[in-house]
């Protein structure tokens, strides 16, 4: 079952514009997909068929000729006639936000509009596909990753964990879209996050506005962050993190809202497993 | 390899979408060549061109002004064509509906969904009378964007005129019939390269003879662009195609000053503004030494390389779409700066929809803004002499040349294209732009960098859904109302003509005036001819 993750990318109808398929077929194949791709002028009987006939998780639709509205959902209603119910459909192209609207509700998963990332897609298969065959089981987390500390001070913090407790620190980071300085204190098996806000208005700063420096969220290790993000959303935990980002050190992060988790906000973390 | 004084500078190094590096200055020395000014540049309107095809440029007539439109039926897209006219537009260009650029009629089970969707649907002649009702035809020159039935569209335009009494020789506009660039970007192919190219120098033969002022082909390196190629690659594979058409007219018998000056090219207009102007530069003087040097073409028109721009539509963003009027501007003073023949300015809204009327009137007026406003249609080829600009025309032109050497030495375009290498470099450079921007080393305004969240929806054009009905109704009706016997007939010659050597024009136009429909015609052509299947490359 760890096969990589197949994916099917389509031209429906006439349109010629294909540049934007190609990019995708080959950043989806750098994201470690697999992915065929049907070439120009497929009918919506030659795209399901090559969907069974490749076995994809996948099917991502491109039209930039303004025929998605006729096709994108006559794709998903030939799988449905197929009897194919774990193919994720996605879409992507010209396709103006009223239609994007109505497509979602037609079965079409997400719509990528022009100015869309690879990564962004990649992630969103990732994590939907997984969905399309989750099964509900899971691992238990395996350890604590590491507990976070929002600080007002790095200076002392530090000559807390090192200078008093004798800890060392194992890692120094900006994070400049958080407005925070990390740093990562090694003790015994986990690893304890200082966070110091960078700014006046950060997400550090507000939370030590209200409540003050101290502990701030727990991470835990998971093997498949997505199986966790799936599983949380099921059970109707609050996300604040709707896909996995990266954390940093090799890391994928995502987390819980503190609403769900009777106060205590919550991280799932997944070691990247290099794969070169 | 910079200058002894180092200060910090925003980046390690500088380059335009082709690579070539941007010095911090540039002087006397960068445009120092074993060339001649003289010999490099020339006089305005003088080989080798660099400066331009005419002697006085805008002096003497502004640039055409002439905006793709096409949507829904003919009806709808005679309004909007009446309606730019009346809002100073000086020339028509006719965008084709997707079925129609491929040779369906608007009710093959192929056109579900796209009549009407990206330019107006044409079946019949019928069709074509109403687009061009109360235009009259020997006042407006009208561009055509059709490239497999290109014959088929051009025979319509032609019984139109008859019908208005316009004769042919005083027809003037331009079907774009590039078929290589659709096998390479584009993608509305329909027959075999060999067939196609055969298409394409009947058309340059009957035209010669019969519409002198019509320009048989728009070489198109903008579609080459779209597809993610860099500026040098555009001039590169867009000559190199050009290359071909020549020898293959010339194959065909034709004389080479009986039909190079109604060659015409249609080029991007892309974002690194001097990049681009020298780019227009770089691709004159390369043709110029092509057509005299190499194909010993005697009349002067033949060196001329005349050309109609559009701006970079893949340029465009969804996101704060307002800011493509500004992208939009700037693409469109590049190209006039250029000197191009005639420009197409996108609309702001194309990277959601087909543009309203509102956004293609702005993009009307950004044009007649730079050409009354800025002063910079004053003096012809203003920045000749600058020594960036000269620079980079060289750099482009070396480059250009080398790619095109390489492609010659694979036996020409079609060969090239056949083994996939153009379709290969143009999706190395597209992949590469964009992780550029996934790794935000290129900005994009909007997208990776000053984006807002809360953008607004702006009102965008809608296709009215029951219009594919009606055009089936409108089609079952012609040809309930038409001679089939004269049908039959006419498309029988056209299928021997094919099988056979004759000039096919004749042939198609033969079997419009009886209301023969345009997926009749390319059935029979497919019948004969095949069909063109990629391989994936």
């Amino acid at each position: 079952m760890n096969r990589p993750i197949r994916v099917l990318v389509a031209k429906p109808g006439l349109d010629g514009h294909d540049r934007g398929a190609l990019i995708v077929a080959q950043g989806l194949r750098d994201a470690g997909m697999e992915v065929v791709y049907t070439g120009l002028r497929q009918t919506v009987e030659q795209i399901v068929h090559a969907a069974i006939q490749e076995d994809v998780d996948c099917i991502g639709l491109s039209s930039l000729s303004g025929a998605h509205m006729a096709l994108f959902p006559a794709v998903v209603n030939e799988l449905k006639k197929q009897g194919v119910h774990d193919i994720l459909v996605i879409g992507g192209g010209v396709i103006p936000p009223d239609d994007v609207r109505q497509l979602k509700s037609l079965g079409i998963a997400e719509v990528f509009t022009p100015g869309s990332t690879i990564t962004d897609m990649a992630q969103f298969i990732r994590l939907h596909v997984k969905e399309k065959k989750w099964t509900g089981d899971f691992e238990p987390p395996t350890k604590v990753d590491h507990i976070g500390i929002a600080v007002n001070d790095m200076k002392s913090a530090i000559e807390f964990y090192e200078g008093l407790l004798g800890f060392s620190i194992v890692h120094d980071e900006q994070i400049e879209d958080q407005q925070v300085h990390a740093v990562f204190i090694q003790v015994g098996e986990l690893h304890i996050e200082l966070l110091e806000s960078t700014s006046d208005n950060g997400p550090i700063a507000r939370y030590i506005s209200t409540k003050g420096p101290g502990i701030h969220h727990i991470a835990y290790r998971v093997t498949d962050i997505e199986d966790w993000l799936i599983r949380a959303r099921q059970a109707e935990y609050r996300l604040i993190d709707e896909a996995p980002r990266n954390g940093g050190q090799h890391k994928r992060i995502a987390f819980l809202h503190p609403k769900g988790t009777q106060g205590v906000l919550t991280e799932f973390c997944e070691v990247i497993q290099s794969d070169s | 390899m910079a200058g002894s004084k180092k200060s910090k500078e925003r980046k390690e190094q500088f380059t335009t979408s082709s690579g070539i590096t941007v010095k911090r200055v540039y002087d006397f020395s960068c445009a120092l060549t074993t060339k001649t000014f003289e010999q490099k540049l020339g006089e305005p309107g003088m080989y080798p061109f660099t400066r331009g095809v005419q002697s006085t440029l805008y002096r003497g007539r502004l640039w055409t002004m002439r905006q793709y439109a096409g949507f829904g039926d003919a009806k709808q897209t005679n309004a909007r064509f009446r309606y730019l006219l009346e809002q100073g537009q000086t020339g028509l260009s006719t965008a084709f509906d997707l079925p129609t650029q491929i040779g369906y009629d608007c009710d093959h089970p192929f056109a579900q969904g796209e009549v009407g969707k990206v330019g107006v649907s044409i079946s019949s002649l019928e069709d074509m009378e109403t687009l061009f009702d109360q235009i009259p035809l020997d006042r407006v020159s009208t561009s055509m964007t059709i490239n497999a039935p290109a014959s088929v569209l051009l025979a319509m335009y032609i019984v139109v005129g008859e019908k208005q009494g316009v004769s042919i020789e005083k027809l003037s506009g331009t079907i774009q019939n590039d078929i290589l660039k659709e096998y390479v970007a584009r993608g509305t192919y329909i027959y075999p390269p060999e067939p196609s190219m055969r298409l394409i120098t009947d058309i340059f033969a009957f035209c010669a003879n019969h519409a002198p002022n019509f320009n048989t082909i728009s070489i198109s390196g903008y579609h080459i662009r779209e597809a993610g190629s860099t500026a040098v690659q555009e001039v590169a594979f867009t000559l190199a195609n050009a290359r071909a058409y020549v020898d293959a007219a010339l194959a065909a018998g034709l004389a080479i000053d009986d039909f190079a000056p109604r060659l015409s090219f249609f080029f991007n207009a892309h974002n690194h503004f001097f990049e681009e102007i020298a780019k227009f530069r770089a691709a004159r003087r390369i043709w110029a030494s092509l057509m005299r040097d190499e194909y010993q073409a005697q009349n002067a028109k033949s060196w001329q390389l005349r050309f109609h721009t559009q701006t970079g539509g893949s340029t465009l963003t969804a996101q704060q779409p307002d800011n493509n009027i500004v992208r939009v501007t700037l693409q469109a003073l590049a190209a006039v700066l250029g000197g191009t023949q005639s420009l197409h300015t996108n609309s702001r809204d194309e990277a959601l929809a087909l543009p309203t009327e509102e956004s293609a009137r702005i993009a009307l007026r950004t044009q007649q803004i730079i050409a009354h406003e800025s002063g910079v249609a004053d003096t012809v080829d203003p920045l000749g002499g600058s020594y960036f600009i000269e620079a980079l025309t060289d750099d482009i032109e070396q480059q250009s040349l080398t790619y095109m050497k390489g492609i010659q030495e694979m036996g020409g375009a079609v060969r090239a294209i056949e083994q996939g290498y153009m379709q290969r470099e143009i999706q190395t450079a597209a992949y590469e732009t964009q992780l550029k921007i996934e790794h935000k080393e290129d900005i994009v305004v909007g997208v990776n960098a000053f984006t807002t969240t809360s953008d607004k929806e702006p009102i965008l054009h809608k296709i009215d859904p029951h219009l594919e009905i009606e055009a089936r109704d409108r089609i079952a009706q012609v040809r309930s109302k038409r001679d089939a016997d004269k049908v039959t007939q006419a498309l029988n010659k056209l299928r021997q003509a094919a099988i056979g050597q004759d000039n096919l024009m004749p042939y198609i136009i033969s079997a419009v005036r009886e209301y023969t429909t345009l997926g009749e015609i390319c059935n029979v052509l497919r019948e004969v001819f095949g069909e063109y299947t990629p391989q994936q490359f």
